[in-house]
């Protein structure tokens, strides 16, 4: 019993209360919105993977990667999902994955933004989320959203850099169920 | 010139209302044509965008045109054979049923595909339903068929007007260019 006792305290000493590596469960979504002609239409990754650091009272040693597999992209239109992977999209034979990788976590105000870049169709560019955590312990969710300029990443290009058929700017919202590691 | 159609005459109304469909018609049909053909890419967007502003733009100029035409009268037709008078009505009826027909019909396809519907990249319209493949594939049909029927009743139309203009030598197209003058009576005929 006292061994027992023992063992959790030490056990508790050794992993700081932090517990802050998890990994990206079912439920998870990267998803975007966007819009054509006036009407907004939302999209999603069907496949992406993500390490997840984060500790609210730690922000210096919090740390998201994120991977995002392009090809797997879907808009609920069969013409658009065609034309996305296209070159002039997201170009995913040349450029199959975008990659987030922070560089930096700061509150502001109430809330916290992870800086970071992005990698997308071979331009990289700093991005910052605004990042929503809960939970503690052993399950928990981060929500983040950002807002980004298809043209900084020449998404669309030619003919389809017209921003008045495709609005320019992306919205980006990932929900994540983490589970502690 | 009146606004308001005369016995002799169509009024200014009348008139830009039926020139400004015509035109709005001939560039739908034209676009239309010439557009399902085109490679994919924005510039076929763009030329379905504008064949659509303009078929929503005929649909809404039909509908004031039907209003406007509970205020205004009609001219007295030409004097021609009751054969002739019934088949130019007749063809009259037909083209206000077209021009009715082509827009929803496009609209109906349109929606079914769940495509977007802008005006001129000015505001967006609601879809008529959901998404809905079978109805599409029929709206297009619909919207492709009547177009060749459409094609046929405006050569009637616009050959009517211009025998009319040729070999009877009456007013029937003067009294509808936004120009025209009238012809002098023929001799013997009343004024």
């Amino acid at each position: 019993m006292k061994l027992m006792m023992l063992a959790l305290i030490v056990g508790a000493l050794a992993t700081p209360a932090v517990a802050a590596d998890y990994n990206v469960v079912a439920g998870s979504t990267l998803g975007f919105t966007s819009s054509f002609q006036g009407e907004s239409f939302d999209g999603s990754f069907k496949t992406f993977e993500a390490t997840i650091r984060y500790d609210a009272a730690d922000l210096a040693s919090s740390k998201f990667e994120v991977k995002v597999d392009l090809a797997s992209v879907i808009t609920g239109d069969n013409e658009r999902d065609g034309a996305l992977p296209d070159s002039e999209f997201f170009d995913v034979k040349k450029f199959p994955q975008a990659t987030f990788v922070s560089t930096g976590f700061r509150q502001s105000g109430k809330d916290v933004i992870a800086d970071g870049t992005l990698s997308l169709k071979g331009v990289s560019k700093p991005v910052s989320l605004a990042v929503t955590f809960t939970g503690k312990g052993a399950a928990a969710t981060l929500d983040v959203a950002t807002t980004l300029k298809r043209l900084d990443f020449n998404v669309g290009s030619g003919e389809y850099a017209d921003t008045s058929t495709i609005a320019a700017e992306v919205k980006v919202k990932a929900h994540l169920e983490l589970a502690a590691k | 010139m009146p606004l308001k159609s005369t016995e002799q005459r169509w009024g200014t109304i009348a008139k830009a209302f039926h020139w400004l469909m015509a035109l709005g018609i001939i560039a739908a049909g034209v676009l239309g044509l010439v557009m399902t053909d085109m490679e994919r890419g924005l510039a076929k967007v763009s030329v379905f965008a504008v064949h659509k502003s303009i078929g929503l733009t005929i649909l809404a100029l039909f509908l004031l045109r039907l209003l406007w035409r509970f205020f205004d009268r009609r001219p007295i037709d030409e004097p021609m054979p009751r054969v002739q008078r019934v088949a130019a009505h007749a063809v009259h009826g037909v083209l206000y049923v077209f021009m009715l027909a082509m827009p929803l019909s496009g609209w109906l396809y349109n929606s079914a595909k769940g495509y977007p519907l802008q005006w001129f990249k000015q505001f967006n319209l609601p879809a008529l339903v959901g998404k809905d493949e079978g109805l599409a594939d029929f709206a297009i049909a619909a919207h492709e068929w009547m177009f060749w029927v459409l094609v046929a009743v405006l050569v009637a139309h616009v050959g009517g007007a211009l025998m009319h203009h040729l070999f009877e030598r009456d007013n029937t197209l003067l009294r509808m260019l936004p120009f025209g003058r009238l012809r002098k009576p023929k001799k013997g005929e009343p004024e």
